[in-house]
């Protein structure tokens, strides 16, 4: 197995061949997955909430700012904005019947990030969200594939 | 927090957090219909973001049941059981064959209602220590990857939350050893407020 860094909370990772890029219990969480496939750079960006507010502690917090610094990176290490593509992964309603009172985070969460892609002309090719599963994601820098583990629902390449 | 004072805090803590679990724990007993001897019980005061780690790993499946405060003081609060303690506990309550990927509505009630009786009476015993009432919202319940489940109470209050009072509880009935863990998620207020009244008790 290759070695594999594993991305948690609040936290971005650009990375080249061999290495393979990890988020692991994906809740409301949203995991966006860059990817040039010419030049072999990706990266992910593993965020918590949707909107960062005008004094906020990390970028990589926040489907607005983090989603943008991650386009900023991995253009930064070499890819190229015209055949960076995205995938999206996360953003479930874990707890439902709480959820009722404080909003859906991960649906915003989406929101967020497809919109500041959507600024960048960024295309989503592929989209694993939503639901009441957490999931668990393998990015696998060599091949551009992305595997999506479901709890108790087997897993699914995108 | 005051690092200085880390290890006077976390003494005080530990008193409170013990209470509420010893308090769960005999509730639980009740409920089970059966003896339970408490082994040891553990507490951390950590960081949201180590929380995960000093679990196990996010990868693992749990059984979590989240609520939160809504009277005087705020605080999330999440009741966490591995994956064989929460089948058995449900195997015991329902005298179903549990196969947690697949729980009708009653295995999904019943487990929901482990978590809620065991933090509400977590919740009574430590009201009662530091003479505030505390009022849980209805609790909800999942099965998923402890990372997911943990993602809700940091998404909800990671703003305002940055120390998790987590409680680790082993405990041994029908043959077999139970783990459980209380997580405790005090806004910056309601920790004072918690310390204060529990220091009370010290002097």
């Amino acid at each position: 197995m290759n070695d594999l860094n594993v991305v948690g909370i609040a936290q971005l990772a650009v990375s080249r061949p061999p290495s393979r890029l990890a988020c692991l219990g994906l809740g409301s969480c949203v995991a966006v997955i860059l990817y040039d496939p010419l030049a072999r750079i990706g990266g992910i960006v593993h965020i918590l909430l949707p909107k960062a507010p005008n004094h906020h502690d990390r970028d990589e917090k926040y489907a607005d700012t983090g989603t943008k610094k991650l386009v900023e990176a991995v253009i930064r290490e070499g890819a190229t904005k015209a055949r960076v593509y995205a995938r999206l992964v996360g953003g479930a309603e874990m707890f439902s019947a709480i959820n009722i009172a404080i909003a859906n985070i991960g649906r915003d969460n989406i929101f967020e990030a497809r919109r500041v892609l959507h600024n960048y002309g960024i295309r989503i090719v592929a989209e694993e969200t939503a639901g009441k599963r957490g999931r668990s994601v393998y990015f696998d820098l060599d091949t551009g594939k992305v595997l999506v583990q479901t709890a108790f629902a087997g897993e699914k390449t995108i | 927090m005051a690092d200085e004072k880390q290890p006077e805090v976390l003494g005080i803590i530990s008193e409170f957090a013990n209470i509420g679990a010893g308090s769960a724990a005999t509730a639980l007993s009740h409920l089970l219909d059966v003896d339970l001897m408490n082994d040891v019980t553990t507490c951390e005061i950590l960081p949201l973001d180590k929380v995960a780690e000093w679990l196990g790993g996010g990868n693992q499946i749990v059984a979590g049941t989240y609520t939160y405060l809504c009277g005087e003081l705020k605080s999330g609060i999440l009741v966490v059981l591995p994956q064989d303690s929460a089948v058995s506990l449900l195997n015991h309550l329902t005298r179903d064959e549990i196969d947690l990927s697949s729980l009708t509505e009653l295995q999904k009630s019943a487990l929901r209602e482990v978590g809620n009786i065991c933090l509400c009476w977590y919740l009574i015993a430590v009201s009662k220590m530091v003479r505030i009432d505390m009022i849980p919202a209805p609790p909800d319940a999942t099965v998923d990857y402890l990372g997911a489940v943990l993602n809700v109470p940091l998404a909800t209050l990671g703003a305002k939350v940055d120390t998790v009072i987590a409680v680790h509880t082993s405990f041994k009935a029908l043959d077999r050893q139970f783990d459980g863990y209380f997580l405790m998620l005090p806004d910056e207020s309601t920790l004072k407020i918690i310390l204060e009244r529990m220091g009370e008790h010290y002097r």
